[in-house]
């Protein structure tokens, strides 16, 4: 004997349409949200691991910084712009996502806690900053 | 079903679900998007699977088994924090937003592989104490639009094969094709 069938809808439908749209709303005010402070080129790269501050490099100084915990990052800051060029973290997630320069962005390395913020010349990032 | 089956079944759908994401890594979607955390979350197929066929009880023991299990098989301790509330909220999503008549298991994925970036960013933003992190987000929204729609259709052939099969899970299930409801 057959229970009471229940009905799966399996084809595109006019309600998909609305949570795309929805999805694309958030995403839009997210990035309204964001860009109201500054954005324009970063000055420093602040240093933070396990939300610890770990110290602020100037982006005009062409270095090298090596970072242990769980792992080792190296970060490169070379022509004001980071990255972290080299890790021995399992996903390479940081070193893939390339060179930074704009205030505001961060690179991040998730299996070593670790967080490179961007920022401008206030030191903060600053809110009430030049609109684009 | 019987208790051996199902226990038989949710014992694949795990090693499915983990062959699946150990698959993705060797995908190179990091070097056409590099952000932390893009993927195809292909293994949302196996959480929408179980969510429709097997309820929510059995979706959720394969959801908890397979991260822990993953997190064993080489992702780590803080892989599992990730994957863990990125699943959970998509799991919890995808549970409700099922239950709307005018979505398809399109729009199910869509809204869970939403919640599941959701999920990880904020999983991120508690782990570095930082919300300067959350500014990933909205990229990884406008990402998940598409994850989320391959993921549905993916799950929409399989369910469809599934059910004109008659196999003993989806006996009761019956396709409903668009327009039924409108």
């Amino acid at each position: 004997m057959r229970e009471k069938c229940k009905p799966v809808r399996l084809t595109l439908c006019r309600g998909d349409f609305l949570a795309v749209c929805l999805v694309l709303m958030a995403a839009a005010a997210l990035i309204a949200g964001w860009s109201m402070g500054s954005g324009g080129k970063a000055a420093s790269v602040q240093i933070w691991q396990d939300g610890i501050w770990k110290g602020e490099y100037d982006l005009m100084q062409d270095q090298e910084i090596q970072i242990s915990g769980s792992y080792q990052n190296t970060v490169k800051i070379q022509n004001g712009r980071a990255a972290i060029i080299d890790s021995n973290c399992p996903g390479q997630d940081c070193v893939k996502s390339g060179w930074h320069e704009d205030a505001r962005q961060s690179i991040v390395c998730l299996p070593n806690r670790l967080e490179l913020r961007l920022v401008g010349t206030e030191g903060e990032p600053q809110v009430d900053g030049v609109t684009r | 079903m019987g208790k051996t089956r199902s226990l038989a079944l949710s014992a694949m759908l795990i090693a499915l679900a983990l062959g699946l994401s150990y698959m993705e890594r060797f995908l190179p979607l990091q070097l056409l998007i590099p952000l932390p955390g893009v993927k195809l979350g292909l293994a949302n197929i196996v959480t929408l699977f179980a969510l429709y066929f097997l309820g929510g009880k059995s979706a959720v023991q394969i959801l908890v088994i397979r991260c822990a299990l993953g997190a064993m098989f080489g992702g780590g301790l803080t892989a599992f924090f990730f994957s863990i509330t990125g699943g959970v909220l998509a799991m919890a999503t995808m549970a409700l937003t099922r239950r709307l008549p005018f979505l398809s298991i399109y729009g199910v994925s869509i809204c869970g592989a939403a919640a599941h970036q959701t999920g990880q960013v904020l999983m991120a933003v508690l782990l570095l104490r930082s919300v300067y992190v959350a500014g990933y987000l909205p990229a990884l929204l406008l990402i998940s639009i598409v994850t989320g729609f391959l993921t549905g259709a993916v799950s929409a052939a399989c369910f469809r094969a599934m059910i004109a099969a008659q196999l003993p899970f989806a006996s009761n299930m019956e396709v409903s094709y668009a327009g039924e409801f409108d």
